[in-house]
């Protein structure tokens, strides 16, 4: 079998292991529901109903970043847990392509899990019966892709879970709290308008809005492939890194 | 994590004095020397919650028209959620010392189990305050809280819903089995609890849906009794009342399915 038939295998692997708990697959989706339904909802109780639809694809986009972040985990336990690391570095494929197809499966799981939130949100934004509703699944992919680069590598130099879980949560309130999720870039002082508008949750979160707004996402969808690319590949580069002999 | 053992120096130390207060005192003392040789733990909630107040309050605050000082409402409240949140670790280190087989070993040592088991909630709970009071005391110079009885009244609150949530964890913790099931239902749990609650938004702008069940919620009882004492002229008895039955309800529970997997589901 060559190299590129096991890359579905490995694809198909990550889902099977999100698969193998729906459980948790749930309450992430649970996790959503209260982001949506509780936090934005009060929030245009407390702002304008205007506000409740702005910030409605961060409930999303949260749920795409914890689901992203499991694909770390998951590397982590096979590595220290598990004592799997050695065993699948024996496959029969070369470890930038065994990279590639685990970056891939976790942008798959996170894909997956993020479905019935992406619908929600195309519902919201009234593209959910149009050719549209493409975009949301592409927004969703694109920032997955970047989460699923960053967890991974964190999870090659992370030495015990609590460092693990402690650089996740960092990162998550990086991208929560210091992008366009709640609030405008303009409202930040200024010497953290760079920071906030490097985030590629911003971009997510715009590329979102334009559906909304029935604009165009090619520019923010555009923005969103750079940061995106750059943490895939840094997650690819530590991987091989915490691989190598 | 949770593979803290105290060294025996003395061979006197074998036998714990049998008074009920200082074998209490001697496992709270345990769980929060757990809490420091994790600092990890401490950094991420304490970034947590300085950007929670720095960043998210500050700018919201500055759109929310409809509520006056949404900044002040909003910064009490993330307190409470702070203490509660923090609380509920102590399930992680309980769920730990069963699956890492500590447990037998704390099980042989000379403490009658209601002492251990109160003592365990009592330490996570003591944690959790000497976590949240540096947050409490920035809230307090920001805020202008400056009255010893109001602050006096308000950490009081903030240690019963610590009480109360470290039975709640300990509850969750002996009874799911599973380790990926049990660290997401906890954190579920901590975001259910501390969102439909009133402890960060107003009760009149929550949904209609949640604002059935938010005067339930033991973070509600927290967060309103916590506000009457550092804002308000008067003690808010019913909130209190709310919130001492919440401890009374969870320690309780928490105690029983502790003792029945500890025993077998004899109790003493």
């Amino acid at each position: 079998m060559s190299s590129i038939h096991l890359i579905p295998r490995v694809i198909e692997r990550d889902v099977r292991i999100l698969f193998s708990d729906t459980f948790l697959v749930g309450i992430m989706f649970a996790n959503f529901c209260i982001d949506l339904f509780v936090t934005a909802a009060t929030f245009g109780n407390l702002i304008g109903s205007s506000y409740f639809l702005r910030i409605a694809p961060g409930s999303n986009l949260i749920t795409a970043m914890v689901a992203a972040f499991q694909s770390g985990r998951d590397i982590w336990r096979e590595k220290y847990i598990k004592d799997l690391a050695s065993y699948l570095l024996t496959l029969p494929v070369s470890r930038r392509l065994f990279v590639t197809s685990r970056i891939v499966g976790g942008v798959a799981r996170s894909l997956v899990v993020t479905v019935p939130g992406t619908l929600v949100i195309s519902y919201l934004y009234g593209v959910l019966f149009s050719p549209r509703l493409f975009e949301a699944f592409v927004i969703v992919a694109l920032f997955s892709l970047g989460i699923v680069g960053l967890s991974i590598a964190v999870s090659a130099f992370a030495s015990t879970i609590e460092v693990f879980a402690t650089v996740r949560s960092a990162i998550q309130l990086y991208l929560s709290f210091l992008s366009t999720i709640f609030y405008d870039v303009s409202l930040f002082p200024a010497i953290v308008q760079p920071i906030v508008q490097t985030n590629p949750m911003t971009w997510a979160m715009q590329a979102f809005r334009a559906l909304q707004s029935q604009g165009s996402t090619l520019y923010p969808i555009a923005v969103l492939v750079g940061p995106s690319l750059a943490f895939a590949l840094l997650g690819a580069l530590c991987y091989l890194w915490y691989t190598r002999l | 994590m949770s593979s803290l053992t105290t060294r025996v120096t003395n061979s006197s130390e074998l036998w714990v004095p049998s008074s009920s207060s200082k074998l209490l005192l001697q496992i709270a003392r345990r769980d929060i020397a757990t809490l420091f040789r994790t600092p990890w733990i401490i950094i991420s909630r304490s970034l947590a919650f300085i950007i929670q107040l720095f960043v998210f309050a500050y700018l919201i605050s500055g759109l929310v028209l409809s509520y006056p000082d949404y900044f002040r409402y909003y910064a009490v409240g993330a307190v409470v959620s702070t203490v509660a949140s923090i609380s509920f670790i102590i399930g992680y280190d309980i769920f730990e010392e069963a699956e890492e087989g500590l447990l037998d070993y704390l099980l042989t040592l000379p403490i009658p189990r209601r002492e251990f088991i109160i003592g365990r909630a009592l330490g996570g709970a003591i944690r959790a305050m000497i976590y949240t009071i540096p947050m409490f005391a920035i809230v307090a110079v920001l805020e202008n809280f400056a009255n010893p009885l109001s602050l006096l009244g308000a950490t009081l609150d903030l240690f019963l819903i610590a009480f109360g949530v470290t039975g709640l964890s300990i509850t969750v913790a002996v009874t799911v089995r599973s380790a990926n099931r049990f660290d997401v239902v906890l954190a579920l749990l901590d975001l259910a609890v501390t969102r439909a609650s009133t402890a960060l938004y107003p009760l009149n702008f929550l949904p209609g849906y949640v604002k059935i069940l938010a005067p339930f919620s033991p973070v509600t009882f927290a967060g309103d009794s916590t506000r009457a004492a550092l804002t308000g002229p008067s003690f808010d008895a019913l909130s209190t009342a709310g919130l001492l039955a919440f401890v009374v309800i969870f320690l309780g529970l928490g105690a029983t399915f502790y003792f029945r997997r500890l025993e077998g589901g004899v109790y003493a």
